[in-house]
């Protein structure tokens, strides 16, 4: 008998399929998936295809060897990345704010007064209002008596605290006051400068001080000078506590850093600017026609960026630079919350950003030398064969209930590829910039997460609060309850099922924003996308020509984007789901299989 | 005459440990009661603190041995248990039996 096996070397993962040939007739007996190894289309990719068919085989009892013939994609030499940049930029030079969020704050309301330490209030006077600090040196006991005994002959209207004990303070103090806790940096705050302190009302955010108005009231400020606070009104936004210390020579501004120009070569040549936002970007990208390449202003970011990432490409494929092309864009508004440089308890401020995934076009990618370093290994026939989108449309035709023209939306880590497959078997396709690992880099940055696998996980796996030992409540609503109690590390977590575990978040964000960001994130890339892609290849660029849409891919395995897609294109009465490739693999595989199949169809001389 | 509030049950507990503790509690802006109780064994104490408190969240204090307890957990399962704690550790245990009650994330 004469095994046949498909390689598909995606850019996140290495697919493989083995069919077995019996008098002319194909049977499928198992597959495996691998992480691809190295950049896709790279010797270093054997190690992967040789664990996927290791993997494949081993579960068929048999050895790689048996093989008689394998056949791989032609890969489409296209390859995705991904990056960031903010555009605006808030800096405080000398330490003038400060906004966050205590658990437990003490005393609403708000108070103005020169900052004063605890120390030196022996030598202030009666007549003028004092915000009083204390570092963590002084414990709660101290720091109320010492208020308390001179609540006569000092004015003390607020107070702030290194360390988290603002109830115990004012729980014992004669005359309530507001008081801020939990300021790390609390010996950076210059003494005898005028204050205003603003903690707010259990379940609210300040008031005052995130609008400028408010600052401009309470520390008496000028038109000029109220509109240098401004950035510092919108960064307090939502805090439950803040504090904004009026320094000499206002040290805050709002700098825009020189966003820079983008270049499409193309059709018709093109310029955007990036401050024009991400919708501009596409509508520009939409208009060009035919991209050659882009590139960005020099000296500016978004310059540095696409060079970045071309540098990039060219070090991990052995290019030259000048041979890298980019040949689209996907733009992405967001917001990033940046770290305040000069901040005193760690804020962050949502500052503007543009996400951007971008595919590059390489030269032809050396699958010839991947087939010969297979070959020598393994000792057996090797051929590429196909383009990497007829065989997943052949792939996706396995899929019950679908018939020509069918067009498939291959939705991967790196690229979203759109392929029509006409009824004469004519195929058109397109590879777009913007896939699954934008989506993790928006979750990333919009959540302001340290690590990329937490947004990877987030991207991936629903989410649950727990809420007690007992029980947990699923972000549809649902209660979920344990068998026995639960580890005390996860209670009043937020965590992620995987199906197996719970991953526990470490940041203290609530379920629904994550869920908001996360939902948000994956429409923002894949339905732009998916129109985007199918738009160019329909028929007359009318998505209304096509009758059927097969899902493909890692990211069509998704617990959500898919049916995201089904309702957009419930519009356009098209007919659009995951796709089942064999009936049992779901939407992977398709390329392997579509590879498999087309052994069929293919003239075998040279196989012989 | 039950208020809602954390039961703290001790025996011969170290003055500071109870004191830290209790600081850990009144921070959270939950109220707690302090019993002293017969019984000698930590997990005792904790588990009798939190199936009599209406909150349902308990402390025990055995000397310098402190534990924190939840209602219908058995005895001897501590959510926490801290032995010859610092000051810390103390505040922290505190302020975790408020939070349970609070429903939000335990201090670890």
């Amino acid at each position: 008998m004469n095994y046949i096996a498909g390689v598909d070397i995606g850019n996140s993962t290495t697919e493989v399929c083995i069919a077995a040939l019996e008098n002319g007739r194909l049977h499928f007996l198992g597959s495996a998936s691998k992480m691809t190894t190295g950049t896709k289309g790279t010797q270093a990719n054997v190690a992967g295809i040789l664990a996927a068919l290791k993997e494949a085989c081993e579960k068929l009892n048999m050895s790689a060897g048996d093989i008689s013939l394998i056949r791989i994609n032609e890969a489409a030499p296209v390859i995705g990345d991904t990056a960031m940049e903010t555009i605006t930029e808030t800096i405080i030079t000398e330490s003038s704010m400060i906004g966050h969020n205590p658990s437990t704050p003490a005393g609403a309301g708000q108070a103005v007064g020169r900052t004063i330490s605890l120390g030196h209030l022996k030598q202030g006077n009666s007549y003028t209002p004092y915000i009083v600090m204390a570092d963590k040196s002084h414990s709660y006991e101290e720091v109320a008596d010492t208020l308390n005994r001179y609540a006569q002959a000092r004015n003390v209207t607020g107070m702030i605290l290194q360390a988290d004990e603002a109830v115990l303070v004012e729980n014992r103090l004669e005359r309530k006051i507001p008081i801020v806790d939990e300021v790390r940096y609390i010996d950076k705050i210059p003494e005898g400068k005028l204050a205003a302190l603003e903690v707010a009302m259990a379940g609210s955010g300040v008031r005052m001080l995130s609008n400028p108005y408010g600052i401009a009231t309470l520390l008496e400020l000028d038109a000029q000078e109220t509109k240098m606070v401004t950035p510092i009104a919108k960064s307090l936004i939502g805090k439950r506590s803040a504090v904004v210390i009026k320094t000499p020579h206002g040290n805050v501004r709002e700098q825009i850093l020189p966003a820079g120009e983008i270049y499409i070569e193309a059709e018709k040549d093109q310029t955007v600017n990036i401050d024009a936002g991400a919708d501009a970007i596409m509508r520009a990208l939409s208009k060009a026609g035919d991209i050659r390449d882009i590139h960005g202003q020099e000296q500016t970011n978004v310059g540095n960026m696409l060079a970045r990432i071309k540098k990039g490409m060219s070090t991990v494929s052995d290019e030259n630079q000048e041979e890298i092309r980019i040949t689209d864009l996907l733009a992405v508004d967001t917001l990033a919350p940046v770290v305040i440089s000069g901040a005193l308890a760690g804020e962050t401020c949502l500052e503007k950003a543009v996400g951007i995934a971008a595919m590059v076009k390489t030269r032809q990618l050396p699958m010839e030398k991947i087939a010969d370093e297979l070959r020598s290994q393994l000792k057996t026939k090797v051929k590429v064969a196909g383009v990497e989108a007829v065989m997943a449309s052949l792939g996706a035709m396995t899929t019950p209930g679908t018939r020509l023209p069918l067009a498939i939306l291959d939705l991967g880590g790196g690229s979203t590829d759109a392929a029509v497959m006409t009824s004469k078997g004519t195929v058109r396709m397109v590879h777009q910039a913007g896939a699954g690992e934008l989506v993790t880099m928006l979750i990333q940055i919009e959540l302001g997460l340290h690590s990329r696998n937490t947004a990877e996980q987030i991207k991936r796996y629903p989410l649950a609060k727990v809420e007690s030992l007992f029980h947990m409540r699923l972000e549809n609503g649902a209660i979920e309850f344990f068998p026995d109690a639960i580890e005390p590390k996860y209670f009043g977590s937020v965590v992620l099922l995987t199906g197996k575990d719970m991953i526990r978040i470490d940041e203290d964000i609530p379920m629904e924003k994550i869920v908001a960001v996360r939902r948000e994130a994956k429409r923002k890339v894949f339905v732009t996308n998916a129109v985007r892609a199918l738009q160019a290849v329909a028929p007359e660029q009318d998505l209304k020509n096509i009758p059927n849409v097969v899902l493909v891919g890692g990211s069509a395995e998704d617990f959500e984007i898919p049916e995201m897609l089904m309702e957009k294109f419930a519009e356009y009465r098209i007919v659009c789901g995951r796709g089942n490739i064999r009936r049992t693999e779901g939407p992977r595989n398709a390329v392997a299989t579509g590879l498999v199949l087309s052994y069929l169809g293919d003239s075998h001389v040279d196989d012989e | 005459m039950n208020k809602p509030s954390v039961f703290v049950y001790i025996c011969d507990a170290r003055t500071d440990l109870l004191q830290e503790i209790c600081a850990g509690i009144e921070e959270e802006g939950v109220p707690y009661e302090v019993r002293e109780m017969p019984m000698q064994d930590v997990d005792a104490l904790a588990y009798a603190a939190a199936e009599e408190s209406v909150l349902g969240s308990g402390i025990g204090i055995a000397g310098e041995t402190a534990a924190m307890q939840l209602r219908k957990i058995p005895k001897g399962q501590n959510i926490f248990k801290i032995v010859q704690p610092g000051r810390e550790q103390c505040r922290a245990l505190g302020a975790n039996s408020a939070r349970a009650v609070k429903r939000q994330k335990f201090k670890i």
